[in-house]
């Protein structure tokens, strides 16, 4: 549930309650108060009548309008209480239940003893109530609609940093190049919120940056001692005295170091790629890079008598960094090459939407998934590093290219989708 | 011949300098940027190995200078950073080739042969080796007078064993030098190669120059 949702509930849930309760509040006091005021007019009123009766010895002649009415009754004791009551009585003239507010008293006139009712209406009164409440009513209503409205757009509003900032964090990559720009807001919390993100994401890209040069230099730093090892020991075998043995011993230290230096290299590729040193991109016929590495390992294919099928429209142009175009066909027709069998086949299609190339070969005992992260090889070729298919990977997600692997018996197929929507 | 070496690793220079003495050049060898400016200025050289980082300046600025003197020295860089900026920015400025670290010593000895040949000889260069005889500038290799039908790459490879004769080229080179980076590490194709060019030369002229040298690699020798 959305904090504004939860918030809103509950704030209309209280103000409903605690708007009713005064209003209840409200209502029993203004009809104490009206009543009070009634009840002081019918004790003038029985002022007036008791003065009179006094100076004069007589009753007046009783009233008997619609919101005054006098009415005496003779009584044989004086057991009467004097009291205050709120009374219906059916007006005959209106046709209907007028509610009096009545102060009944005894009076004595020449001996005789008399009753006394004095009535004032409390129609107005209750006019007067029913007014008032419904103006509470409508202030109500108008508060609830006031306090829905502010709660919507008000505080949407007021959230916007936060949910601008919260937007920036999901954005927020740590290999891109973006910054994090964040909404300028007078609000202290989101000001806090803001400030802490802004450092955490600073320190979280220089870190990175830190690794990703160290990766950098660190590969870099290598290469010298590698292409030290590799002189010398191309200088040691050409002394004519060696015995086969230390040949082979050279050999082999040299052929390590050349995949130590390949795996450098390729490492220092793939960091490359992360670092978007391959910026420039450009319209690249990909038609003409797949022919010419086609051609440049024609022996190699004819040597193990492998069949080509070429399915290549012309033309096919993808915009991308050319040497990455060229790194990215030249890996996956060499791995098609390399892990081909004899008199085996290689089937190649390019079009608008996609790339595919599929090829004879054993059958894989690692998880097709994992063949494209880094160091994952199928155990039967151990010379291969394990990095060829992470940098086609690394390429395409560059790009947006989506890569699949598939086999099929002893068929491999890997497809490059240009456009995911396709 | 005289090469000079610039490169601050001793260790380096020393074995490109000890490889390439074989070939009759003369190799100076300058470790830091004055001392390399220095030489260039004093002196005219065939081919200048050129690292970029270099203690006390940038090769590049070298190279500049070599350019601005009108100086008409080849220029191979080698570079420690295989980046395709420092590639376009060094030929750009003039450098006749570009190698990244770490290389085969024979790989650059081929390089350094290919510019003074077309340095020397404006690409009017035959290379004789026995009774076998390579234009480089038409690509057409004749024993005996007779032409030899070669395949690109077995051209590229005649021209490879030709430049670092009597010398070991390991099977990596090979491959490396023929197909790049990608294909290194798979000898079947370079075992296939060496027989059918080994054929081709013997049946035109009877000689056997390729000997395989244990699992190492080829050397290219006279009988």
């Amino acid at each position: 549930m959305k904090l504004l949702a939860k918030y809103n509930r509950l704030n209309i849930l209280v103000t409903i309650i605690v708007l009713l309760l005064s209003a209840i509040f409200y209502y029993f006091f203004i009809k104490a108060v009206l009543i009070h005021q009634l009840d002081k007019n019918l004790l003038a009123e029985e002022r007036e009548l008791k003065d009179y009766v006094k100076e004069e010895n007589q009753l007046p002649e009783p009233s008997n309008y619609k919101d005054e009415q006098e009415v005496y009754s003779h009584i044989n004791d004086s057991q009467i209480i004097r009291k205050f009551s709120s009374i219906d009585v059916f007006n005959k003239e209106h046709d209907e239940n007028i509610s009096y507010r009545q102060l009944e008293f005894p009076v004595t006139v020449a001996g005789k003893m008399y009753r006394i009712d004095v009535r004032k209406s409390q129609e107005e009164t209750e006019d007067l109530i029913q007014l008032i409440l419904e103006i509470t009513l409508a202030m109500v209503l108008i508060l609830l609609i006031t306090l829905f409205i502010t709660n919507r757009f008000v505080l949407n509003k007021l959230w916007s940093p936060f949910n601008s900032t919260l937007n920036q964090i999901k954005k927020f990559n740590l290999s891109g190049t973006n910054d994090i720009y964040l909404q300028l807001t007078d609000i202290n919390e989101f000001k806090e919120l803001n400030g802490a993100v802004y450092t955490m994401t600073k320190r979280a890209s220089h870190d990175y940056n830190e690794i990703k040069s160290f990766t950098e230099n660190a590969s870099h730093e290598i290469q010298t001692p590698l292409a030290i090892i590799k002189s010398k020991l191309e200088l040691l075998s050409q002394g004519e005295s060696l015995k086969e043995e230390q040949m082979n011993t050279i050999q082999s230290i040299y052929e390590t170091t050349n995949r130590l230096s390949k795996l450098n290299q390729s490492l220092i590729l793939l960091t490359k790629i992360d670092n978007r040193q391959f910026h420039e991109n450009e319209e690249v016929n990909l038609s003409t890079i797949v022919h010419n590495h086609l051609n440049n390992y024609e022996e190699l294919i004819a040597a193990k008598l492998i069949t080509v099928t070429k399915n290549i429209e012309n033309n096919v142009k993808v915009t991308m960094n050319e040497t990455l175009a060229d790194i990215l066909i030249s890996n996956l027709i060499t791995n098609a090459i390399k892990h081909n069998i004899k008199n085996g086949s290689i089937d190649v299609t390019l079009n608008e939407t996609s790339f595919s190339i599929s090829n004879s070969g054993i059958e894989l005992d690692a998880d097709p998934a994992e063949l494209f992260e880094r160091f994952k090889k199928d155990k039967v070729n151990s010379d291969s590093l394990g990095l060829g298919l992470s940098i086609v990977k690394k390429i395409c997600d560059t790009y947006g290219f989506m890569v699949s692997y598939n086999h099929n018996e002893k068929i491999h197929i890997v497809t490059i989708q240009f456009s995911p929507n396709f | 011949m005289k090469i000079l070496i610039i490169e601050d690793e001793k260790e380096l220079s020393e074995s490109i300098a000890a490889y390439l003495k074989g070939e009759d050049y003369v190799c100076e060898i300058a470790s830091n940027f004055n001392k390399a400016i220095e030489k260039t200025e004093l002196y005219d050289y065939d081919c200048i190995l050129l690292d970029i980082t270099i203690p006390g300046g940038n090769g590049l600025d070298i190279l500049k200078e070599l350019k601005a003197n009108k100086k008409m020295d080849g220029v191979i860089i080698i570079s420690a950073k295989n980046s395709l900026d420092d590639k376009i920015n060094g030929l750009t400025l003039g450098a006749d080739d570009y190698l990244s670290k770490p290389f085969h010593l024979s790989e650059l000895n081929a390089r350094i042969a290919a510019i003074i040949r077309r340095k020397n000889f404006d690409g009017h260069s035959k290379i004789v080796f026995e009774n076998l005889c390579i234009d480089t500038q038409s690509k057409v290799v004749t024993v005996e007078n007779k032409e030899l039908e070669l395949t690109k790459k077995e051209y590229e490879l005649l021209l490879y064993f030709v430049s670092n004769k009597k010398r070991l080229i390991s099977k990596d080179a090979i491959a490396e030098h023929l197909w790049g980076n990608d294909m290194s590490g798979n000898f079947d194709f370079i075992y296939t190669h060496i027989k059918n060019l080994r054929k081709k030369l013997m049946d035109a002229g009877k000689a056997d120059y390729i000997k395989s040298v244990y699992g190492m690699g080829y050397k290219f020798t006279a009988q």
